[in-house]
């Protein structure tokens, strides 16, 4: 068992991920609510002790096909900082966003409101939105943190802030694009990405306010599958 | 008078030397200086003309040998190993093989098939980047002889001519074109290039499906919002990047690198 861990974390040095071992890594999949609260919520910024689960499972390389491959930092609104590859193992809806967006990016919310509703409890449970901002100025880690009390997000919402390279290449992995205008809002593409639990993109929707069963539909796939 | 004599021989040597690379760019930077840059589709609210910094830029586009000398440095971005993520199955598709050229893949052309992911980590290795649309645009807005290309007799006429005809199963070399103003060679003529921030064109086939700003759709009210409704090659340029996906690997698709100058 000792081995095995001494191995996990040669491992992760190997793969320069050694860093993610002090990251407090935001997974949902088998950790008890209070663990995962302890993880993720904005408001519990306790120093992870104990590997958590997302280390445990990063044994195995990611797939070809994985965006965690991305090996830029990305700071929550918790001023915690970690790579992508520390949201393994569960479930994932991902968005691009920014926090002074007044029309669109509210929307797409109250989208993945509805998406997360129509999901089986047990679903919702073990899965997790993930909300990158592309307005790396204005949107700071205390900025969004401020974003998730307006918006009143659970525990289940991730909100990051990263550099601007950071967030462009996540972009173009996702195919989003966007720019900023001259009065500093950004026009955008409205997608909603599904990952699987290797990071894998399974399903995107482009729109807004459409049906988001299709959505629902590839979460539940996505978990269902092992 | 010897050490004298020597410095001559040497400066002669050089001078010589100088000559003969003439052909060869290399990988020669030129200094483009601030100006600015005339977006052809713009919103409502953004301004006319956007400032561009002074900036360096390839003279000419990377070649084959360079890309080689590149993977067999960081076998990850190898044709066998790279991760369909981050180019897809194209991926310098005209080449031999994972180290080799071939006929279809001269040494000193420019590479193609490569995508957005690959070339930036080519840039970075170099300490360089990618050119921004703004900056590539603004270098290449210049004419053969004069500052701005717009008003050159004969300039907008060779750059069409490139879009009349196929190209060649093998490119010519990279700097083997007439040099702008500037000093770059076949930003016009020779392949589409890679801009860092490509994504940034949208257009697009349905507003609500994805972006929010309708004058940039095409056709429609995109072409009504445009700048210079003859100028074509840039119509086919936003078309062009608003089609890319950061993984694409396509032919005639290549790139040159760029990089700030710091104040």
């Amino acid at each position: 068992m000792k081995t095995q861990f001494a191995l996990v974390l040669s491992l992760l040095a190997a793969a320069g991920l050694a860093r993610a071992a002090d990251a407090p890594a935001c997974c949902a999949v088998e950790k008890p609510a209070a663990a995962k609260d302890a993880c993720c919520a904005a408001e519990a910024p306790k120093p992870a002790v104990a590997p958590c689960c997302a280390e445990e499972k990063a044994t195995a390389p990611l797939t070809a096909r994985s965006i965690y491959q991305l090996e830029s930092r990305f700071t929550d609104d918790a001023g915690r900082s970690a790579q992508l590859t520390s949201l393994r193992g569960q479930p994932v809806m991902l968005a691009m966003f920014f926090a002074s967006c007044e029309y669109a990016c509210p929307v797409l919310v109250s989208d993945i409101q509805r998406l997360r509703a129509e999901l089986p409890a047990a679903v919702r449970e073990k899965s997790r939105v993930v909300l990158v901002s592309f307005d790396t100025a204005r949107d700071t880690p205390a900025a969004l943190k401020a974003y998730r009390e307006r918006m009143k997000l659970d525990g289940a919402w991730t909100l990051l802030h990263g550099d601007a390279a950071s967030v462009q290449e996540l972009a173009m992995l996702l195919g989003v694009k966007y720019k900023q205008d001259a009065r500093g809002q950004f026009s955008h593409s409205n997608l909603i990405t599904v990952l699987n639990p290797e990071g894998e993109i399974t399903h995107q929707r482009a729109g807004l306010m459409g049906d988001v069963s299709e959505l629902a539909k590839a979460v539940v796939l996505v978990a269902a599958a092992k | 008078m010897r050490p004298l004599l020597r410095s001559f021989a040497i400066a002669a040597l050089a001078l010589c030397a100088g000559v003969a690379r003439a052909e060869d760019l290399g990988e020669r930077m030129v200094r483009i200086p601030a100006g600015t840059y005339a977006p052809l589709i713009r919103g409502a609210d953004e301004a006319e003309r956007v400032p561009v910094a002074a900036f360096l830029l390839d003279a000419r586009p990377v070649t084959n040998a360079e890309f080689l000398e590149f993977v067999r440095a960081h076998p990850k971005w190898q044709r066998s190993r790279v991760s369909p993520l981050f180019a897809d199955h194209g991926y310098l598709g005209d080449w031999a093989g994972d180290l080799e050229l071939g006929a279809r893949a001269p040494a000193g052309a420019p590479v193609v098939r490569v995508s957005w992911f690959a070339a930036r980590a080519f840039a970075a290795v170099r300490g360089k980047r990618l050119p921004t649309t703004a900056e590539w645009e603004r270098a290449a807005a210049a004419g053969f002889t004069t500052a701005d290309g717009a008003t050159e007799p004969g300039f907008a006429a060779t750059v069409l001519a490139w879009y009349t005809k196929p190209s060649p199963t093998a490119l010519p070399a990279a700097g083997s074109g007439r040099a702008n103003s500037l000093g770059a060679h076949d930003l016009h003529g020779l392949v589409w290039e890679w801009v860092d921030d490509f994504n940034t064109a949208m257009v697009t086939g349905e507003s609500r499906g994805d972006t929010g700003l309708e004058r940039t759709l095409f056709c429609g009210a995109g072409a009504a919002g445009a700048r210079d409704l003859t100028n074509y090659p840039a119509f086919m340029r936003v078309g062009f990047r608003s089609s890319l996906r950061a993984n694409y690997a396509v032919p005639n698709l290549g790139f040159r690198c760029a990089q700030s100058i710091s104040p």
